[in-house]
């Protein structure tokens, strides 16, 4: 019987090997993702750095757009004044000085990047997160449980929560999906005066931003387009005068982070095989040791009067 | 014990519970207190909100609750696992008797870490959709835990624990009740090594897990942490948290109880330690140097220093326990575990809030709120504990003490009539 049990357990191992392989195998064909390709129909936003003004006319657009209250806790309640991304601002317009020499400056827009294989979408446990049309990725409240995993999961620090409420939201630029689906523009590139952001396919936008680099190479400090391999890629892409870290733009790797983070996971639970293989073998095993242990206990009973402690 | 009724001391026999012990002590109060306040404030937050009651930020949005209470305290309940392991796959039968402590301590550990769960996230009445597999998202890891641990936590842990409930009925229950028990007993046996196999399957999966929730973080995880070894790291650091937990917890128990102390069963759960820990150094060590990281790690800044006290403690203990005059010393063996388990929850705890750098320059400590909270559920595994070593036959005790009991009970309610192996006779 022993035997049996013991040649059933490691046929279930040699399945369990064999499955681990072809899932292994399976994965390397499909390893694109971790440099994803974006989608056909993919919407983008470039924001060139050299070209804004600082005006936070799209501050205020994007609160108008997505009807957000103005966030006045800096100016004691007079006027909007957000001085970084939260629950009430899902955009915001950041002041670079050179701590050197304070004439050089430089400012930055920021919002949700549109990851083109975003780590906060891979961590939600419900996809409440979820890449959507155009490659939106939005916030669908029914699914969200509030575990704040988007928070931790992405790269750029983006997605926000509402602390101070009972049934908290996570808030962050959903690219105006709304907007989108009447045929608009976002709030922020409607309204920016010197066209510092502007709204296009990301593939547009992209040759875009690099012609500008070819035309005027002095005038771009890295001389590339933040967000064409960064984390993977990204749908919001930036061009600056001064370093991208320096705007706050921080040094991601140039894959995606959601394929970083998914990767062991689903080597080891693809099609269950390897749990199912574990659980078999434990199986095997248990079932033998408890039939020694049956006898034992009934001997042990026997002899002393004392019954088995499980 | 020999087959002649004749009983050795000091050899750990069977689960006895501390009968003669006051359950409703002076600091049993100050517990219930504690627990008290926790689940006041708990209630309260889940009316206002979690930004009054926590340090929480949205830059550092994980706190104590889950980063100690569950990723750092349910390794310290993985003894059900670990210890199960050593006793049940590699035929460890000595250890069979401190499996009841192990398994005690786990569902503890677990329910007042998915307690503390429930507690910190935002919109609890959407997890229903845990019972909704369409809906899952299977790469999240956060899933994987969220489905895995109360499943084990609440179906597999609490089976493993159900024969000691029975044992309990089984002495005290009415003549009707025992009946009913034995009519079940069959079945309870015949499932009983295929539920163990389960929980042994679900906290592997779901230790692992919590490892891999720091993958998502990236480049915010400081390199000496962030580790595609993540998962296999973060299970194997609870199954040596599991034995450290078993045997600090056995060597604090006997000494305040004054039970003897079974050195050969001790000094195998260090022994069995030991060798996982060794393990756990070996891959450590190696994952940070393929990966290119000896020069961080010997340059002597905070996370270096950090990385090589977390290190040195886990191996140079584990080094020690290999002699088995160590192990068989108590005192040795209660110095060493302790270092390990100090450790090894720093480890647990590190990439989660330390070495967690996002990139805003901000700081997060747990606020009041949120500390009380922590320390209520703290307090109420602590209670759950005593309730259990007094009422159940949780602790290992020599045979004779089981004998004790029964002169216990033989004075204390002469109606009970109790047989010569202490036994409740039946009617």
């Amino acid at each position: 019987m022993s035997v049996v049990s013991r040649r059933v357990a490691l046929q279930v191992l040699a399945t369990g090997g064999l499955g681990a392989v072809a899932a292994g195998t399976r994965a390397r064909a499909s390893d694109s993702e971790a440099n994803p390709k974006p989608r056909a129909d993919a919407v983008s936003m470039l924001f060139d750095s050299t070209v804004c003004t600082g005006c936070k006319a799209c501050v205020v657009a994007c609160t108008d757009a997505n009807n957000l209250p103005p966030d006045t806790k800096m100016s004691g309640g007079i006027w909007q004044m957000p001085v970084e991304l939260n629950s009430e601002t899902k955009n915001i317009i950041r002041l670079y000085k050179d701590p050197a020499k304070p004439e050089n400056f430089a400012f930055v827009k920021q919002q949700c990047m549109h990851c083109l294989d975003p780590g906060c979408v891979a961590a939600c446990p419900f996809h409440a997160l979820h890449k959507g049309e155009k490659g939106v990725v939005a916030w669908d409240g029914s699914l969200c449980i509030g575990c704040r995993y988007c928070e931790v999961a992405c790269p750029f620090d983006i997605p926000k929560f509402e602390w101070e409420h009972f049934n908290p939201k996570i808030v962050k630029c959903e690219f105006c999906n709304h907007r989108l689906k009447e045929g608009l523009e976002p709030g922020c590139t409607t309204v920016c005066p010197t066209g510092a952001v502007i709204f296009g396919k990301r593939e547009d936008l992209l040759a875009k931003a690099k012609e500008r680099i070819a035309q005027e190479p002095n005038r771009y400090y890295e001389k590339r387009v933040y967000g064409e391999k960064d984390a993977g890629g990204t749908q919001v892409l930036y061009l600056a005068g001064v370093s991208f870290k320096s705007l706050g733009l921080p040094d991601v790797p140039q894959s995606s982070i959601a394929h970083y983070a998914t990767y062991a996971h689903r080597m080891l639970y693809r099609w269950m095989l390897l749990p199912l293989a574990i659980y078999a073998v434990l199986a095997a095993v248990l079932r033998r040791r408890w039939k020694e242990h049956s006898i034992a206990a009934a001997r042990e009973e026997a002899a002393t009067g004392l019954k088995d402690q499980l | 014990m020999n087959a002649s009724g004749q009983m050795r001391v000091n050899v750990w026999q069977r689960g006895v519970a501390i009968y003669d012990a006051r359950l409703m002590t002076k600091s049993m109060y100050g517990l219930i207190g504690l627990a008290l306040i926790g689940f006041t404030i708990a209630a309260l937050r889940m009316y206002m909100g979690l930004g009054k009651f926590s340090g929480m930020t949205d830059v550092y949005a994980w706190g104590i609750w889950k980063t100690f209470n569950v990723m750092t305290l349910t390794a310290l309940g993985s003894g059900g696992l670990s210890v199960g392991i050593a006793t049940w796959v590699f035929n460890r039968t000595r250890l069979h008797v401190v499996m009841r402590t192990a398994m005690v301590t786990s569902l503890i550990l677990y329910t007042t870490g998915l307690i503390g769960i429930l507690v910190d996230i935002g919109r609890p009445w959407n997890a229903y959709w845990l019972l909704m597999p369409w809906k899952w998202n299977m790469h999240s890891a956060m899933l994987e835990i969220m489905v895995c641990m109360p499943l084990y936590a609440f179906v597999f842990l609490a089976f493993e624990n159900v024969p000691t409930v029975l044992g309990r009925i089984e002495y005290f229950g009415r003549q009707a009740t025992r009946e009913r028990l034995r009519r079940w007993t069959p079945w309870l046996r015949a499932i009983y090594p295929y539920m163990v196999a389960g929980a042994y399957l679900l906290p592997i999966m779901h230790q692992s897990s919590l490892g891999a929730l720091m993958l998502a973080a990236g480049p915010k995880v400081h390199p000496l942490w962030q580790s595609q070894l993540l998962p296999l790291l973060y299970v194997l650091q609870a199954g040596i948290c599991g034995f450290a937990f078993v045997i600090v917890a056995l060597l604090t128990s006997c000494a305040y109880w004054s039970r003897p102390l079974d050195r050969e069963v001790l000094g195998e759960l260090g022994a069995s330690m030991g060798i996982l820990t060794l393990v756990w150094a070996v891959l450590r060590i190696v994952d940070v140097a393929v990966r290119g990281q000896i020069a961080t790690a010997l340059s002597l800044d905070f996370f270096s220093i950090l990385f090589l006290s977390e290190f040195l403690l886990t191996l140079v203990p584990a080094v020690i326990l290999l002699a088995p005059e160590a192990r068989s010393d108590p005192r040795t063996l209660f110095h060493m575990t302790m270092l390990i388990l100090i450790a090894g929850m720093a480890y647990r705890f590190i990439p989660t809030t330390v070495a967690y750098q996002p990139g805003a320059a901000t700081f997060y400590f747990p606020s009041v709120a949120e500390l009380f909270i922590a320390i209520g559920l703290i307090s109420l595994a602590i209670i759950g504990y005593l309730v259990a070593v007094t009422c159940f036959g949780v602790l290992p005790a020599p045979a004779s003490e089981w004998y004790e009991l029964a002169e216990y009970w033989r004075r204390a309610a002469p109606s009970r009539k109790l047989n010569e192996h202490g036994y409740p006779v039946d009617d």
